[in-house]
């Protein structure tokens, strides 16, 4: 494990941390437990990058696919739950589509999305959407500019969904609720805005 | 071969005249077995099994000392069976038929029992379970041994001639080698000129020898050599036989042209082809050149280049519209016959070396890459020739959409190899590295100022003076990029191509706008290998390359005795591994051909006369044709075996309605001795 430096002044500990990779950080059971929510053989990648090099996320953001795939071959679960970037997937599928070891690299994605939800770590921006699909059944709501522009291309105001038949709601809040889903995100969206 | 066609035999009600005695051999092979087994324990049970009269174990039973235990035992036990519990027959069966032999028994009097591939290795886990397997397998084997006869191998002559399949540098190779032993071989090229891929090549790594230049001074030997006839434009039409005595029906495609030597035998003196080309300016039809990729025309009357061997024009018969204006052209030689047709001819052989090359895989397949989507994606054997000077830019590397001089070329290496998606091979194809590595170098030295970028997973420099090539375009000035491309588009304006990957060292995507890009794309058996193999009864592996009778121990031989292989046809190799195995595949063929026989497992039908009814319902069944029905002394009919030609294989033996049919070695109460001791376990 990592060896703690010493240092009185904690900046100068952060920069010149111990930053060598130990056995202990690889667990064996994340890789096989990836590899049997995500159906694919995630151990089996040789790091080739046609996945980022097909991504469309990759150019425009820090997240590596191959990066996270890596980790998986190593079993490094803490460094793939705690990245961020781990929420920067479209799942597009392109990479999935050209992976040359027929990996389905967007697949490993929301099977450690899965883990890391169940390990309440996840940012809080995705769990406002929770809140909004438990408020309004959207994930992206209507709002008066797209309701004027669907005015004018002849459209109904509002969408023929809960927009519309609002009654549908307490259905899918039911079926939220059955899975502690909304709660879930509300814990760790006062949690993560108490440390501010 | 009257002597090889079995007299009609007495009824076999009795096997042996004695009373079986039978010694069981246990062998540990170190761990493999005792590591798992309770060899002990499989020895007191041995002892109890009906027959036995003798069992031991020894830690190898194969080396000297233990064979020595089979022939010490049989002389002071008087035994008339052997049984060895060890590994497969495969490797090890003639050894111990041999130590049965010194021991002064018939070799066939021995039984192997495998309690190694069959038992410890696939039951390591399960000791106690296969320690009941191995008692098992010893009792069916002492069951059968208790009823084993003495047999003796027929031996057969060889033809003192050989076949090679296939004119590229393998099977040229192969040939010359053969020739040069005393071995009259026949090469039988499906093309009008021998050379194969190589010919094709500019120049070959690491050395950068012109490809030509030291490929036609084999292909003039070749064409040269007494002892070879060359059958180019020939394919094999059908396969009868077995090792010793290969029956070869060869078909002679029609090309329309008379050698000198065919017209010379039609009775035009001074007449045949001498390749002038007198002919092919005045040939209406222009189709795409193979040889040149289709980048260059030919006429339907051509040769693919100015070194083919032999040098005789072919007469595409697909395209010819039979104009006749060739015949007039070619005049008093009269070399032309538009009215050929395809001819059979049979030819003996003795052994048989497959070299039957590879083709590209159709990398178009691998849709992302845009090849023949995109004018400037080209795969590796099209730059081949566009920096070859005897190709159709005479060495100068332009791209295709423009005629440009490209500045900028993007390599991209494992194009359909190593890819597990179904679409590519899984399977890595070894030489693209290497040669485009060489191509980098080409374009260095022809264009200045030109940047190859090339995209590899890993680079596999694993051959002589490899690495050092390596070293050596790395310095050049190629610049290389770690990582596999994702996919390729094009400038509709340009022409110009982005290629899209990650730089896996950067840790970064990547752009690169090039001018060119090269798919060293994946190469597959050639297009007629599985007809071919078949009718040799080759088998493949499951990637479709001929399987080789051992991978490491007899990389040449296939299952087919007498049928050996040579070069890519085998699995991807570069030159250097194909000339050395081709001169191994040709020491191999030499080797029954010098000897003048070969021994033939006794393992034949037989016909038991008295019981045949003269039905011939097997002489249709057998697949090597080695039944036939004769008349019988007294009237009627009666089955006769060509024992030569038996392969042992049971079907006849198993049809039979009046159970007439006797096969040496699975004689029918041996084999139900074994199920009986295996389901009635033994008992007394
Ligand atoms: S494309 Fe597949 S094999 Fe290549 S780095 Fe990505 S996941 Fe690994
Ligand atoms: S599925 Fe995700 S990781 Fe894969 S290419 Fe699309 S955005 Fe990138």
């Amino acid at each position: 494990m990592a060896k703690a430096k010493g240092y009185s002044d904690p900046k100068m500990e952060e920069k010149l941390k111990d930053r060598y990779y130990y056995r202990e950080y690889s667990n064996p059971d994340f890789t096989k437990k990836v590899h049997d929510l995500a159906r694919t053989v995630n151990h089996m990648c040789f790091q080739c990058g046609t996945c980022t090099g097909s991504c469309p996320s990759a150019p425009r953001s820090s997240y590596r696919i191959r990066l996270f795939m890596r980790r998986n071959v190593m079993g490094l679960e803490d460094e793939s739950l705690t990245d961020p970037d781990l929420w920067l997937c479209t799942t597009c599928y392109c990479c999935t589509d050209r992976c040359p070891r027929d990996i389905a690299p967007t697949d490993v994605i929301m099977a450690m999305r899965n883990i890391a939800y169940q390990r309440g770590i996840v940012p809080v921006n995705f769990l406002k959407t929770v809140q909004a699909i438990y408020q309004s059944g959207h994930g992206v709501p209507n709002n008066d500019v797209n309701r004027a522009v669907r005015v004018r291309l002849g459209l109904a105001k509002d969408p023929p969904t809960t927009h519309s038949y609002p009654e549908f709601l307490p259905g899918i809040r039911q079926i939220i609720d059955h899975w502690h889903v909304k709660e879930k995100a509300d814990k760790i969206v006062a949690e993560a805005e108490k440390h501010g | 071969m009257a002597d090889t066609k079995s007299k009609v035999k007495e009824t076999k009600a009795k096997v042996t005249d004695q009373k079986p005695r039978i010694g069981v051999f246990v062998c540990h092979c170190g761990t493999n077995i005792a590591g798992v087994v309770d060899v002990k324990a499989i020895i007191e049970y041995a002892k109890t099994v009906p027959n036995v009269v003798h069992a031991e174990d020894y830690q190898y039973v194969c080396s000297t000392p233990g064979q020595k235990k089979i022939t010490d035992a049989i002389k002071e036990k008087n035994l008339t069976g052997t049984v060895v519990a060890a590994c497969s027959p495969r490797l090890h069966e003639p050894t111990f038929r041999r130590a049965t032999k010194e021991g002064g028994l018939n070799p066939f009097r021995f039984e192997m029992a495998n309690i190694r591939e069959q038992g410890t290795w696939v039951h390591m886990h399960d000791p106690a379970g296969a320690t009941e397997k191995a008692k098992d397998a010893i009792r069916i084997a002492v069951a059968k041994a208790s009823l084993l006869e003495d047999l003796t191998p027929k031996s057969v002559a060889v033809e003192h001639a050989a076949m090679v399949v296939g004119a590229g540098i393998a099977g040229m190779q192969a040939a010359l080698d053969l020739a040069n032993a005393g071995i009259k071989t026949y090469l039988v090229e499906k093309l009008p000129s021998i050379g194969g891929r190589m010919s094709q090549l500019d120049k070959t790594f690491p050395t950068l020898d012109c490809s030509q230049c030291i490929l036609t001074p084999k292909m003039v030997d070749v064409g040269r050599a007494e002892n070879i006839e060359l059958l180019t434009y020939h394919e094999v039409d059908a396969v009868e036989g077995f090792i010793g005595n290969f029956d070869v029906t060869l078909r002679k495609k029609a090309n329309g042209v008379l050698s000198m030597a065919e017209a010379e035998a039609k009775g035009i003196s001074g007449g045949g082809c001498n390749g002038c080309g007198d002919c092919e300016p005045v040939c209406p039809v222009i189709k795409p050149n193979p040889f040149e990729m289709g980048m260059k025309p030919r006429k339907a009357i051509y040769i693919y280049h100015p070194q083919v061997v032999p040098l005789l024009y072919t007469i595409d018969f697909d395209s010819c519209i039979k104009c006749g204006l060739c015949v007039t052209a070619c005049g008093e030689k009269k070399a032309i016959d538009l009215e050929m047709k395809d001819e059979l001819r049979k030819v003996k052989v003795g052994t048989v070396v497959l070299a039957l090359g590879y083709d590209m895989f159709p990398v178009e397949n691998k849709r992302e890459w845009g090849y023949k989507q995109f004018d400037n994606v080209v795969n590796s054997l099209e730059l081949e020739r566009l920096i070859c000077a005897s190709g159709p830019t005479a060495g100068h590397l332009i791209r295709p959409s423009d005629g440009q001089t490209p500045k900028r070329v993007a390599f991209v290496l494992c194009a359909g190899s190593r890819d597990n998606t179904g679409i590519g091979k899984p399977y890595c194809s070894r030489f693209c590295c290497m040669y485009s590595l060489k191509h980098a170098h080409q374009i260095i030295e022809k264009i200045p100022g030109v940047i190859p970028y090339i995209f590899y997973m890993d680079i596999r420099s694993f051959g002589k003076m490899y690495e050092e090539f390596y070293y050596r375009i790395q310095d050049e000035g190629a610049k290389f990029i770690r990582g596999r491309v994702a996919n390729i588009l094009e400038d509709p304006v340009t022409k110009n191509l982005h290629v899209y990957a990650e730089d896996t060292m950067l840790n970064r995507p990547i752009d690169l706008e090039v001018d060119m890009v090269v798919l060293a794309a994946a190469v597959q058996p050639a297009a007629d290998t599985d007809r071919t193999r078949k009718l040799f009864g080759v088998s493949c592996s499951q990637d479709g390359w001929l399987l080789e009778a051992h991978p490491k121990l007899n990389p040449c031989g296939t299952t087919t005795a007498g049928v050996f292989v040579a070069g890519v046809c085998q699995g991807p190799k570069d030159i250097p591994d194909t000339v050395a195995q081709a001169e191994g595949a040709a020491s191999a063929a030499s080797i029954p051909i010098h000897i003048g026989k070969v021994e033939l497992e006794p393992y034949f039908a037989q016909c038991i006369e008295e019981k045949c009814a003269g039905c011939g319902m097997c002489v249709n069944l057998c697949p090597y044709s080695a039944l036939s029905l004769v008349d019988k002394e007294g009237g009627g009919k009666v089955m006769q075996v060509t024992e030569a030609k038996c392969k042992g294989c049971g079907t006849c033996g198993g049809f039979c309605p009046g159970g007439a049919i006797w096969m040496q070695h699975f004689a029918t109460p041996q084999v139900i001795a074994q199920i009986d001791a295996f389901l009635l376990g033994g008992a007394k």
